[in-house]
């Protein structure tokens, strides 16, 4: 059973944001990480990066599987993780602990497309 | 979807179970990576009992498959493996396959599973152009697929284990001492305690490891699953399969062969006697790209379809990429134009939109 939190919201496309102030903090679900397998590869858009709601803010490969990781929300990337291309591994340890991106919200309004926990586990349910 | 006679060990197993070829098979028990480095540095078993088995049988039999298939059969020793290829009219290839000599005038052909049922209906209509060619032929074609399951036992040490894990499932002595005797691409045949279809063990395997790959009745399938895992042996799946075979540099039908790609395109050369009169035999005519080998000389994964650029143009593309985990980079095959030299160049792979170096090296990636 994939962990859920309550203190985040979920994409339909299996990221987790984390709401703090006008900035979302941007991670993989645990779902997300569990589907994909051992992390051998990660990479995320740069700093300063403008981004609107599914574009591609990186990718993460498994040994036989290749994922982008798409924006939940529109705005300007303030902060990239880099130490993720190091230890992608981090995403399949601590999920819910390894941000990827933080992204500075363009419209805070935006949020409430995304889902709650339990409509996160009713579209993984479905999934799999 | 089809199931393998494995089907619940492997849901009991916890594997992660995905469509292939019509198939619900494991892709991964543990995880692909811990599954390639038991076959490589220990042992693993995998479920192959979707692969198909076709028996070619009869007096005209042997001279008929030497015509079906890129090299000759006839001659060889009766337990002797081939390796060959089914090439359609134009060089292409239908499939690549092992044939076996369960009997006099019988052969055994083992199937990729996706290729199955094509693979019945031309050596079917096959044997309608060898009699137009030939006169009258004595060959019986009979689909055996679901009689058989399949296991192959891949890695260093299962010949050492074999010795102590075969007397303990009930094998003879007698048998075991054969198994553990044969050469590489050799068989063993044994009757089977219940009276079903003979078993088969043969010293194959694509994983580039040592190996046994073991045909047996598909009822007995389970228990000698079993066996392997009370043994200890972990079970690895189609996703470990596939990144073995890959550094091992085997091909994959619907990667480095296809109906449109010929065994010489391939670079199997050693696997096509153009000398000897066979179906497919224009293949030398219309071989026009080469495959090459790639090694990421970045972080960088290659996967299927990536545009391999020299020069700054794309000059071709590959056939399958992986994260290798014995070599901890990234692999990949490619086709590219066969005159194209690349001695001495840097390639690069079309990574989203980023152009990333590659290394070109021999097969295998690993030895």
């Amino acid at each position: 059973m994939s962990e859920l939190r309550d203190d985040v919201k979920y994409a339909k496309s299996h990221e987790w944001v984390k709401v703090e102030g006008d900035i979302a903090v941007i991670g993989l679900t645990d779902y997300a990480q569990d589907q994909m397998g051992d992390l051998v590869f990660a990479e995320v858009v740069p700093a300063g990066t403008t981004v609107a709601v599914e574009d591609s803010i990186g990718s993460v490969e498994s040994v036989k599987m290749a994922s982008d990781v798409y924006a939940p929300v529109a705005g300007e990337v303030v902060e990239a993780n880099d130490t993720l291309e190091d230890a992608p591994e981090q995403i399949n340890e601590t999920p819910y602990d390894t941000w990827l991106v933080k992204i500075r919200l363009s419209d805070p309004a935006e949020l409430d497309q995304l889902l709650d926990k339990e409509g996160y586990a009713a579209l993984i349910a479905e999934e799999s | 979807m089809k199931k393998t006679p494995l089907y619940q060990h492997h849901v009991d197993l916890g594997a992660r179970m995905v469509e292939y070829a019509g198939w619900d098979m494991p892709v991964q028990y543990g995880g692909i990576g811990e599954e390639t480095a038991a076959v490589r540095n220990d042992s693993g078993i995998f479920d192959v009992s979707h692969m198909g088995e076709i028996v070619v049988s009869g007096k005209d039999s042997a001279s008929f498959l030497d015509w079906l298939l890129t090299r000759k059969i006839s001659g060889k020793q009766p337990n002797q493996i081939t390796y060959a290829l089914l090439a359609n009219e134009a060089g292409g290839t239908v499939d690549d396959l092992l044939v076996y000599e369960t009997a006099p005038e019988t052969y055994f052909l083992v199937v990729n599973a996706a290729n199955k049922d094509k693979d019945v209906q031309h050596i079917e209509s096959s044997v309608g152009r060898y009699r137009e060619k030939v006169g009258a032929a004595d060959i019986s074609v009979e689909d055996v697929s679901d009689r058989y399951g399949q296991i192959a036992w891949q890695g260093p040490k299962v010949r050492e284990l074999a010795a102590t894990v075969l007397p303990s499932l009930g094998f003879s002595e007698d048998a075991v001492q054969a198994i553990l005797g044969l050469k590489r691409f050799r068989s063993y045949q044994m009757p089977d305690p219940d009276g079903r279809v003979e078993w088969i063990v043969s010293r194959t395997g694509y994983t580039g490891e040592d190996g046994f790959e073991f045909y047996v009745p598909a009822e007995a399938t389970t228990a000698l699953w079993q066996g392997l895992i009370d043994a200890g042996i972990v079970p690895a799946g189609l996703g470990a399969r596939d990144v073995l075979r890959l550094e091992a540099g085997l091909p994959l039908y619907g990667h480095e062969l296809g109906e449109d790609i010929s065994a010489l395109d391939a670079g199997l050369t050693r696997f096509v006697d153009l000398e000897h009169e066979f179906q497919g035999q224009r293949m030398a005519e219309t071989n026009r790209r080469r495959l090459i080998h790639l090694v990421s000389e970045s972080k960088a994964i290659p996967r299927e379809h990536y545009r391999v650029i020299m020069d700054g143009e794309a000059v071709g593309e590959v056939a399958s990429g992986t994260y290798s985990p014995t070599l901890e980079k990234g692999i990949a095959t490619a086709f590219v134009d066969k005159d194209l030299d690349t001695a001495g160049k840097q390639l690069y792979l079309e990574i989203r939109s980023k152009q990333l170096p590659f290394s070109e090296v021999e097969s295998p990636f690993v030895k």
